[in-house]
């Protein structure tokens, strides 16, 4: 498949899945208000336990969705912007945390949490940003898929001239001897290779831990 | 008698919502976040009607449709989904649903499906009923 497909396809995925989880906000709005309304008509012919606070609780839950509205369609509209150029700098954290953000639901619905790590540094580097994406979510889908896992920890370490993406499991008492077998067979290994080699990146298995890393520069 | 339903939805604020807005309305509501949960709990109650979301983590909305439909095939079922495509309709009504709803949904439309695979359900249970007696009558020749 060409890699404008494969870009299209991740397109679609991600932005299904965003869009999924608008859909819900603004259902949990539009019920919200329609419950308030209940509450208002029930107020003027019946006296409702407890009404101001259920007003109070209904506010609560309206401004807390439309925070995490802004949130979902801002960090939409910046990964919508990815591919206005064909290279560009990015801030390596930044893009991470913001694709999360967007492709939680898809982790969640296979029970898997994903947390990206606190940078302690600036990690910018110019290149092209929608493979670099593609990367970092095929890298996520190989461990779940692979592995029966609830929690993947993404770090990022910057060192000398290279960044190390590592995507590690977060039970570290699990142990995983074919790790590197079952990663090898994986179909979103090669994937994540061929795009790899695109952008001139390394990715690879840490011998002896469940970790895969992708060497940035 | 109220009508009791199960709603399954992982959405948790959506579900409590939801749930408030059929209280309000005489309906008795039991809440599960879970396709998992939601079969057990069928399993376990009777329900009048079950609304089940199709975006669930592990055990989907269809398949939980499917396991459901299993030990209680007189349940009617709502599919309720914020993903509705043709072919998730298509699917849900070939395993049995007796509706599809779009989130969000008109709360007077679904009350008003409510109400009907509510009837349905009784309706289905009286022509059982009615049909054991005649079986009983006829065995012994009465």
């Amino acid at each position: 498949m060409e890699t404008s497909n494969k870009k299209a396809m991740f397109f679609g995925k991600v932005t299904a899945s965003v869009t999924h989880e608008i859909q819900n906000v603004l259902a949990i709005i539009k019920e919200t208000s329609g419950l308030m309304e209940d509450f208002i008509l029930m107020h003027k012919t019946n006296q409702v336990p407890d009404f101001d606070s259920k007003l109070d609780k209904c506010l609560e839950t309206l401004k807390k969705q439309a925070y995490r509205g802004v949130s979902l369609t801002s960090n939409l509209n910046g990964f919508a912007h990815t591919p206005d150029n064909i290279q560009s700098a990015i801030d390596i954290c930044e893009t991470t945390k913001k694709l999360i953000s967007i492709t939680d639901r898809l982790f969640k619905q296979k029970n898997v949490s994903v947390e990206v790590c606190e940078c302690t540094a600036s990690c910018s580097i110019t290149t092209d940003p929608v493979i670099f994406q593609m990367i970092l979510f095929s890298c996520i889908e190989c461990m779940i898929d692979t592995f029966q896992i609830q929690q993947l920890m993404v770090n990022i370490h910057p060192k000398e001239n290279t960044i190390g993406i590592c995507f590690s499991i977060g039970d570290e008492n699990f142990q995983y001897p074919d790790f590197k077998e079952k990663i090898m067979q994986s179909s979103h290994w090669s994937k994540i290779t061929d795009l790899c080699e695109q952008i001139n990146f390394t990715a690879g298995m840490t011998p002896g831990s469940p970790k895969i890393f992708i060497l940035v520069g | 008698m109220k009508i009791n339903i199960l709603i399954a939805d992982d959405e948790k604020e959506f579900n409590e919502t939801l749930s408030q807005r059929l209280e309000v309305r005489d309906i008795s509501v039991t809440s599960v976040y879970s396709g998992k949960s939601a079969v057990a709990m069928a399993e376990k109650i009777d329900f009048d009607v079950i609304i089940l979301d199709v975006l669930m983590p592990e055990v989907t909305g269809l398949d939980a449709l499917k396991k459901i439909k299993n030990t209680k095939p007189l349940t009617p079922i709502i599919m309720l989904t914020g993903a509705a495509t043709v072919e998730n309709a298509i699917q849900g009504m070939k395993l049995g649903a007796f509706d599809f709803l779009m989130k969000p949904a008109d709360i007077e439309l679904l009350m008003e499906k409510i109400h009907t695979a509510h009837q349905f359900k009784q309706a289905h249970e009286e022509r059982i009923r009615k049909a054991e007696i005649e079986n009983i009558l006829q065995t012994h020749g009465w």
